[in-house]
């Protein structure tokens, strides 16, 4: 006669619960993702000169994405939370020029004819990361810390 | 020079079984579509870059780079579309090269609900979750302003530091959602959540409260608060408050709190691991900063900055400055001046800048110094400053090449003298009229 091990019949009962909460959380979701009646957001927008300044024409929230001087500081904040508005202007590769799973060229040296772009670490970096690193490694962290690491880990072994 | 720099090279071989299987999965796609397939819409950017620059040795690299980009809309229908990024690079000097996917995937977007499916190499921002994964990622909206997003799949990171190599080398997962509700206009609330795995153990547990707030006109709040739930700490709390314009003047106030031990612990290098003596593991910095914005007029504008950091163990630092920008229809330029002033001798410094970039035509030309005063020689050096010169040439609408080179003295390098190579095509001039994009 078959007899279960110690604990399985709970494993069994905890399983079946399990599968249960997650199939009525999937019904629950599409029943939600059936009664949103939101209109998806433009897929692009038109092309526009220059660092855009989206109060020129949006006069409501949207001014909140002007792309000022002090935005390159910002832009994590809506990267994070409503990265969709990006996506209407910027690709990906936008995005990966700075923020890259592996590479071996500087962001500023890719876009040395723009100097008034905020892109990190113009001139001696090789220098200056050590301070940079000292100062506050949190800004080295979200591009170095699991991806894009393979030159500094020719020192940092 | 005086400490190495050099790059591993990898040697370049077979394409790796990701990339093969998206190529393979793109073809035999496109192979299969219905005959709408001739409005199918390839745009995208290819930039051919050739450099010089000195190794550790003394010998000179010769690497050259091909980046590549694009994305093919109306697979089909218009709602599914393909993108890919990546880059594959060959030093002609040392006969070695390396290559990587940066994305690639099949995307499904809904003209409703802002719903949204991606499959193949995704790149996640959501909440607490910054990352690359190779798996699907989804999102969409739901009745009554909430909405929701979720991924999974295999984390797309370097190996863990070394003598964690087991870790680096198992079967590893990442997962995690988003759930958010908003007012649209007023505000906007997420929480999130991530599980990342490394040979079935929890590498990384993090949970994340986001916020945005625009309660009037002019008043901006965005922020997170991100949790370690396997140290039991917060890893941050950073907030930024954007005051203005009001007539000519801007105010942004950024205020954050990290703890070393709860945000560095899911790292791959071991720079990050810290040691006392040099950064202590337990170490934790308050950073306070304002920035104060006046334009003069709409080309000309002046700005003040300040920032303190203020830590727990190490000695506290405050960096300000002013910066003048002129901003016209075919230049511009700007000027900087900053003082970092720090409890170690280290952080006790000036730095300049000075730039300007100007359009004549189908001619480009920038040229941009920066300058850095150390109180304390570093290795001998107490002026460090790097000049670099570029130029452009627009030969068609489509096809734009550049050269630049780049001079430099700094503590590590005597003389640094750097050579840069361009060649820019964009597929779609339409959509890629603007740079980056």
């Amino acid at each position: 006669m078959w007899v279960p091990a110690p604990g399985r019949g709970y494993s069994m009962k905890n399983k079946t619960v399990k599968i249960t909460f997650l199939l009525l959380l999937l019904v629950l979701a599409l029943v939600l993702v059936a009664c949103a009646t939101t209109q998806s957001i433009a897929l692009k927008h038109p092309a526009t000169e220059g660092m855009p300044i989206c109060s020129d024409c949006h006069h409501d929230w949207r001014s909140s994405l002007n792309h000022t001087a002090d935005f390159d500081t910002r832009h994590r904040f809506w990267a994070s939370t409503n990265s969709q508005s990006c996506n209407v202007c910027h690709n990906e590769a936008f995005c990966s020029d700075c923020h890259a799973h592996k590479e071996e060229l500087k962001p500023s040296d890719k876009y040395k004819d723009s100097p008034n772009l905020a892109l990190p670490h113009r001139g001696d970096y090789l220098n200056q990361h050590k301070i940079d690193g000292r100062i506050n490694p949190a800004s080295c962290f979200p591009c170095h810390g699991r991806q894009n690491n393979e030159r500094c880990k020719v020192c940092h072994r | 020079m005086k400490i190495p720099t050099k790059h591993n090279h990898t040697k370049m071989g077979s394409p790796p079984s990701w990339m093969r299987f998206i190529v393979v999965s793109l073809v035999v796609f496109l192979a299969g579509l219905p005959v709408t397939a001739s409005a199918v819409d390839v745009t995208g950017t290819s930039r051919t870059y050739l450099t010089s620059r000195e190794q550790a040795d003394g010998t000179r690299l010769l690497p050259g780079y091909e980046y590549l980009n694009f994305q093919i809309q109306d697979l089909g229908s218009d709602t599914i579309s393909a993108h890919f990024g990546g880059w594959a690079g060959y030093d002609f000097k040392e006969k070695t090269g390396d290559n990587d996917l940066q994305y690639g995937y099949l995307s499904y977007k809904s003209k409703t609900a802002n719903t949204i499916i991606n499959l193949g190499r995704v790149m996640v921002f959501e909440g607490v979750a910054a990352e690359r994964v190779d798996g699907v990622y989804a999102r969409t909206d739901l009745m009554a302003n909430f909405g929701i997003s979720a991924f999974g799949g295999n984390p797309v990171e370097t190996g863990a530091p070394l003598g964690d190599v087991a870790a680096s080398s198992g079967n590893n997962s990442i997962y995690g959602a988003r759930l958010t509700h908003q007012t649209p206009g007023l505000y906007a609330i997420g929480v999130s959540y991530l599980k990342e795995e490394r040979n079935g153990e929890d590498f990384r547990k993090e949970e994340g409260v986001d916020l945005w707030l625009h309660p009037m006109n002019k008043v901006d709040l965005a922020g997170r608060s991100n949790y370690n739930a396997i140290t039991k700490e917060w890893m941050e709390n950073t907030y930024n408050l954007v005051l203005g314009p009001f007539d000519r003047l801007r105010f942004t106030t950024e205020a954050s709190w990290i703890n070393y031990k709860d945000y560095f612990f899911g790292t791959t290098l071991s720079a990050f691991t810290f040691q006392p003596g040099i950064l202590d593991p337990n170490e934790k910095v308050r950073i306070l900063g304002e920035n104060v914005v006046y334009a003069l007029t709409n080309k000309f504008g002046i700005s003040a900055d300040y920032k303190a950091y203020s830590y727990n163990i190490a000695g506290n630092a405050k960096y300000y400055g002013g910066n003048f920008r002129y901003t016209g229809a075919s230049g511009g330029a700007g000027l900087s001046l900053h003082r970092m002033d720090g409890d170690a001798d280290r952080l006790k410094y000036d730095e300049y800048r000075v730039y300007g970039y100007s359009k004549l035509g189908k001619i480009d030309v920038s040229l941009d110094v920066i300058d850095v005063k150390y109180d304390s020689a570093i290795n001998g050096v107490s002026n460090a400053y790097s000049v670099s010169l570029a130029a452009g040439y627009d030969l068609t609408d489509r096809l734009k090449v550049g050269a630049d080179v780049e001079y430099a003295k700094n503590p590590d390098f005597n003389r640094d003298v750097r050579a840069f190579l361009k060649a820019i095509y964009q597929f779609d001039v339409g959509t890629g009229a603007r740079k980056g994009v």
